[in-house]
């Protein structure tokens, strides 16, 4: 069953009741006949509960597809995927803001629709503004934010929807470097102090080092996966400390190889 | 605090004045330079046209005309926007529909509003029914681009705002209130003020050709002084139709989609 996992360095065997997200063997074509393209070929993957995975591979190997087919937002053609609990909550590349609201409105939109009453909601809101750094721009309009506020903002939506499964598809990716590093410090937090589950799908080798407790390498036409790391590095992580920068080195050295045999085993 | 606001307004409406004021300069410099009609007529100046206004208000007929056809445009425009939101749901919900309503409207759209008059004039105000034929004749002409803007509005929706409204679990009536119709609600907007010129074109054309001695309105002013060769009144009528399609842009219009706009970022604030 778990072929992808054939080339894993590490130990972590994970049985299959206990995975908290479980994907097996999932494939997708788009279009059909001669025209199809296959963007994602026989993926399986299983997440703990808690557990920080990033996805990482270059623009066209299918990653940010994987994450939609996980989303729920597309259908996979073959394969199964399954989720012990209900519907993740998505953050896009872009923030996705509503601009007609404030931030405030903004991050609890998820709670209005699903009906939560408005003290638990106010309540609620305000901690993951505070979490955010965002308490004080609570009434400004996306369009008075900064790059990295709208993040953050989009950040505290996703948190408001009460899912344990956060997806994450390169949200740091327009960002500056500064703020970037800014925000890896802060998703570091957050994740620590809410117990999430993350997918976070990115193209940055150090981004994934610095963030994942897993880095999942996938390669593209189709897209698979290529090897997965354990990274074991003590957090909070520096972006350019020794260990990040050794295990980065590695994977692009990996990624390279797999761009050259087009991810052929 | 009462001074600003009073100076706000002053600043926002010296540029009309302004242009008012070139257009009436203009106006009058014909006039001094002896423009005549190929027929020895002399053109009436601004002067004629506002004594004119005037000496209708005098006898009593301007407020009441400017009254009543407020009141169609008021009521037919209303309605237009009622069938134009609905033919716009219907065309955005269901593809069929799309597919042949579409395009329908894109040629009601642009079909001049007094193709309407005959058929409304013979079938609706034979019998004295003058009101239907010409809220007929309003609803025709303006439905159409309400809906379209509708249509537009809802194509231009950022595909990203559906997978937000999908990945958050949105559905039924959520779905659209928060999403869909927030977003599509400048491009609403813009079709509600293209539909009201277009209204207030149709009253227009209504007005002047089916005619109706007993409701007179603006319309009605400016046939009679066709009737009549009296250009003086023709000008006060439409310097009057002018003045009434310029006030309810800048009051209702221009305040609606501005402040749209700004709170979404989308003009400076």
């Amino acid at each position: 069953m778990n072929v992808a996992f054939a080339r894993r360095p590490a130990v972590l065997t994970v049985e299959a009741d206990d995975a908290f997200v479980t994907l097996d063997g999932v494939t997708k074509v788009f279009g059909n006949g001669k025209r199809s393209t296959t963007a994602l070929e026989n993926v399986s993957l299983e997440l703990n509960q808690g557990e920080f995975v990033c996805i990482l591979g270059a623009s066209g190997c299918g990653k940010s597809t994987l994450l939609s087919l996980i989303a729920g937002l597309d259908k996979v053609t073959s394969g199964t995927i399954h989720i012990a609990d209900g519907r993740p909550a998505v953050m896009f590349q872009e923030p996705a803001l509503l601009p007609w609201l404030t931030v405030r409105r903004n991050v609890e939109l998820p709670m209005r629709i699903h009906g939560t009453d408005t003290d638990a909601r106010n309540q609620r809101v305000n901690h993951l503004l505070s979490m955010v750094g965002l308490i004080d721009f609570a009434d400004h309009r996306p369009h008075q934010l900064s790059g990295g506020m709208r993040q953050r903002c989009a950040l505290a939506r996703a948190l408001a929807q009460e899912s344990e499964l956060l997806l994450m598809d390169e949200p740091f990716a327009a960002l500056d470097a500064l703020t970037r590093d800014q925000l890896h410090d802060d998703l570091n937090r957050i994740w620590q102090e809410t117990g999430k589950t993350i997918i976070f799908v990115t193209h940055n080798v150090r981004e994934a080092v610095r963030l994942g407790d897993r880095v999942v390498l996938m390669t593209p036409r189709p897209g698979r996966v290529a090897q997965m790391w354990d990274v074991e590095i003590t957090r909070p992580r520096e972006l350019d400390s020794f260990e990040v920068s050794g295990l980065a080195h590695e994977i692009t050295m990996r990624l390279r190889a797999g761009a050259v045999s087009n991810g052929a085993e | 605090m009462e001074r600003n606001r009073f100076q706000r307004i002053l600043s926002a409406a010296w540029p009309r004045f302004l242009a008012v004021g070139i257009l009436l300069g203009i106006w009058q410099l014909l006039v001094v330079i002896g423009v005549q009609s190929p027929g020895q007529e002399p053109l009436p100046g601004p002067g004629d046209a506002i004594g004119e206004i005037g000496y209708l208000a005098h006898i009593g007929v301007l407020f009441p005309a400017l009254f009543q056809t407020l009141e169609r445009a008021a009521v037919g425009y209303v309605l237009a926007l009622v069938l134009g939101t609905l033919v716009g749901l219907a065309v955005v919900r269901v593809p069929v529909l799309r597919a042949g309503i579409g395009s329908l409207l894109a040629g009601l759209q642009s079909l001049p509003s007094v193709v309407w008059v005959p058929i409304a004039a013979v079938f609706l105000a034979i019998g004295g029914q003058v009101e239907y034929a010409v809220y007929f004749v309003v609803i025709m002409g303006a439905f159409p681009s309400i809906a379209m803007g509708l249509m537009s509005a809802y194509d231009n929706v950022p595909p990203l705002t559906f997978s937000l409204a999908r990945s958050m679990g949105a559905r039924g009536p959520g779905y659209y209130r928060h999403f869909i119709f927030s977003a599509a609600l400048p491009g609403y907007v813009a079709g509600m003020k293209q539909g009201w010129a277009f209204s207030w074109r149709s009253l227009m054309a209504a007005e002047l050709i089916i005619g109706s001695t007993a409701n007179a309105g603006l319309g009605q002013i400016l046939d009679n002084g066709r009737s009549l060769t009296d250009l003086p009144e023709i000008l006060a009528a439409m310097l009057m139709i002018l003045i009434v399609g310029i006030a309810v842009n800048d009051v209702i219009f221009a305040p609606m989609e501005r402040g749209l706009l700004r709170r979404r970022g989308l003009v400076p604030a």
